[in-house]
């Protein structure tokens, strides 16, 4: 294991009653990193980082995070790591400050604070019972938070809440990321694993199978641009332009309708050529591939030749 | 005490006295029954109470219906409610240690156990006087065995049951029997043979003797109070390996 790496996953197997959820799974997390673990529901990531946190024994693999083993030193790391948990809660008549004072150690710093950075001061006597769910996952993350962690999970960690209290919560971890804690998050929104991690892992039925940057995996699984247009009569010769230009995979015309696909040189090379030819429509609009169009992508099919093993890679390896 | 059983046991105690469920059947339902039972039967000693003052026999008999109401009713349902959804999950991961539930659910069912007994007598004693203690250090004994017996069962229920509804379900199923035969109900005496042989070795039954006996003076009840001792030591080591973090 490096120095450099705060959770070093090797082989990891998990079954429940008989039936394999995590297989074989390695995952490496470098420290001061925000690393996503991504997939569709079942994909076994909940499990995997339970099994990181020593929540569930695993059946079979090694575990060292923080420098221990999670089934033999559960008790010495879990206080180490700040987590938000996915189907977990509190104790409906608890309050907001009578549960800061509970989850606080002798590390925690001041949680009236961190009640106030997420905007939970005005709720301190309000009964968990009472809170919104956006509310419940910012307590959430004020507990995760209140111990001086070196490491936090975050599982499904902006569910249920609205996009402005969603923005609210990303900026806090990554307000984490540069104060330099390393951060796990599992999710299945792609558009917050975009905006925050550094790095993603991908799980599809209990396997990693495969990591890299966002922009990696966008470019690798979901290289298609869009382009939509519409012209009156969209003259011949610039249709069979628009073939040719570099980039371009097809083009296809359903009456006023066009529509390009191609590469992301396309978004330049169509551009410039409605300019050309002085036709610059006015509901001109393009899709550029989202890590979420990679995703899909991704667990519907195999990676293109070509594509370096996952365990060659800086993040993770696993496939076995 | 900021050691986590400390900061459990405080949220938990803070968190029993907003219970309904505490309130009605640890606190309120044992005076209230008391009172009517305690009435219904006067104050003239008879026979079929050992010849002891009626109303005396029910307040020595009715600490015991605290005990058991916080044991199997109380706490399978609030520890049932904490696994069902996922509370516990949430401490373990939050790195309190292993033991820390399980003691600190002791301390809850003990203190609550103790301020509903001293309720109880402080209710009785204006309206039936609170008979003499004959001897006092079995009394004792037999209250805090009891207590630590029936709150582990209380634990362990909790940490079978699946669901708050089928820990109260399960809860209020073994406790009003127990309360009838065991405790609140009529004396063994005017009981017939089957429902005594069924009433002898319920566990209410076997703590409600162990109290009741020495404090009345009517025997020192050493049976019962040495199988509310093995029970205590029993369901305490199954209970906190059922509810370690």
């Amino acid at each position: 294991m490096s120095n450099t790496q705060v959770v070093t996953v090797r082989g990891l197997r998990k079954a429940y009653q008989g039936r394999v959820v995590v297989d074989g799974v390695d995952l490496d997390v470098p420290a001061g990193e925000i690393i996503g673990l991504i997939g569709a529901n079942g994909a076994g990531k909940t499990t995997t980082v339970e099994c990181v946190q020593g929540l569930r024994r695993p059946d079979a693999g090694t575990l060292r995070v923080l420098g221990y083993d999670p089934v033999t030193q559960a008790e010495e790391l879990r206080p180490l790591i700040g987590s938000q948990l996915q189907d977990s809660a509190l104790p409906d008549r608890l309050r907001v400050a009578e549960a800061v004072t509970l989850f606080s150690t002798v590390r925690a710093v001041d949680g009236g604070e961190l009640l106030e950075r997420f905007g939970l001061s005005q709720l301190r006597r309000s009964a968990f019972s009472a809170l919104s769910g956006g509310e419940r996952q910012r307590l959430f993350l004020v507990l995760a938070l209140l111990n001086r962690p070196r490491l936090v999970i975050l599982d499904e960690l902006t569910q249920g809440l609205d996009p402005a209290a969603r923005r609210n919560v990303w900026a806090s971890v990554r307000q984490l990321h540069d104060e330099g804690t390393t951060v796990l998050l599992v999710t299945h929104e792609m558009d917050e694993a975009e905006a925050l991690c550094g790095q993603v892992v991908v799980m599809r039925t209990g396997r990693v199978v495969d990591a890299g940057t966002p922009a990696d995996l966008v470019d690798r699984y979901a290289q298609t641009a869009t382009i939509h247009f519409t012209l009156p009569d969209p003259p011949a010769p610039l249709l069979d332009e628009l073939r040719r230009l570099d980039g371009v995979h097809r083009v296809e015309r359903a009456g006023p309708r066009v529509t390009v696909y191609g590469s992301r040189l396309i978004i330049a090379h169509v551009g410039a050529a409605l300019v050309r030819w002085d036709t610059v429509p006015g509901d001109l609009s393009v899709h550029i591939p989202s890590l979420e169009d990679a995703l899909l992508q991704l667990l519907n099919k195999r990676p293109p030749a070509g594509t370096p093993a996952v365990a060659e890679m800086d993040l993770t390896g696993g496939r076995r | 005490m900021n050691t986590a059983v400390g900061r459990l046991a405080r949220a938990e105690l803070k968190l029993m006295t907003r219970d309904p469920l505490v309130l009605t059947f640890v606190f309120a339902f044992p005076v209230v029954t008391m009172l009517i039972i305690g009435g219904a039967f006067g104050t003239t000693p008879d026979r079929a109470f050992d010849f002891t003052n009626p109303s005396h026999w029910y307040v020595a008999s009715y600490l015991t219906v605290v005990i058991a109401a916080t044991g199997l009713v109380m706490l399978p349902v609030h520890l049932a409610s904490y696994r069902e959804r996922g509370v516990l999950r949430r401490f373990a991961a939050a790195g309190f240690p292993r033991w820390s539930f399980a003691i600190a659910q002791l301390i809850v069912g003990l203190v609550t156990t103790a301020v509903a007994c001293v309720f109880l007598l402080a209710v009785a004693a204006p309206v039936y006087g609170i008979p003499a203690v004959h001897d006092g250090w079995r009394v004792v004994a037999a209250l805090s065995l009891g207590a630590i017996a029936f709150v582990s069962i209380g634990v362990l229920l909790g940490s079978l049951l699946p669901s708050a509804r089928a820990a109260q379900a399960v809860g209020l199923l073994i406790f009003f029997p127990s309360f009838l035969l065991g405790a609140g109900g009529p004396p063994p005496p005017v009981m017939g043979s089957v429902v005594r042989k069924i009433a002898d070795p319920l566990p209410l039954t076997l703590l409600t003797n162990a109290v009741r006996e020495p404090w009345l003076g009517l025997g020192p009840a050493t049976g019962s109070l040495i199988a509310v001792a093995a029970l205590a030591v029993v369901a305490t080591v199954i209970a906190a390996r059922r509810t370690a973090l």
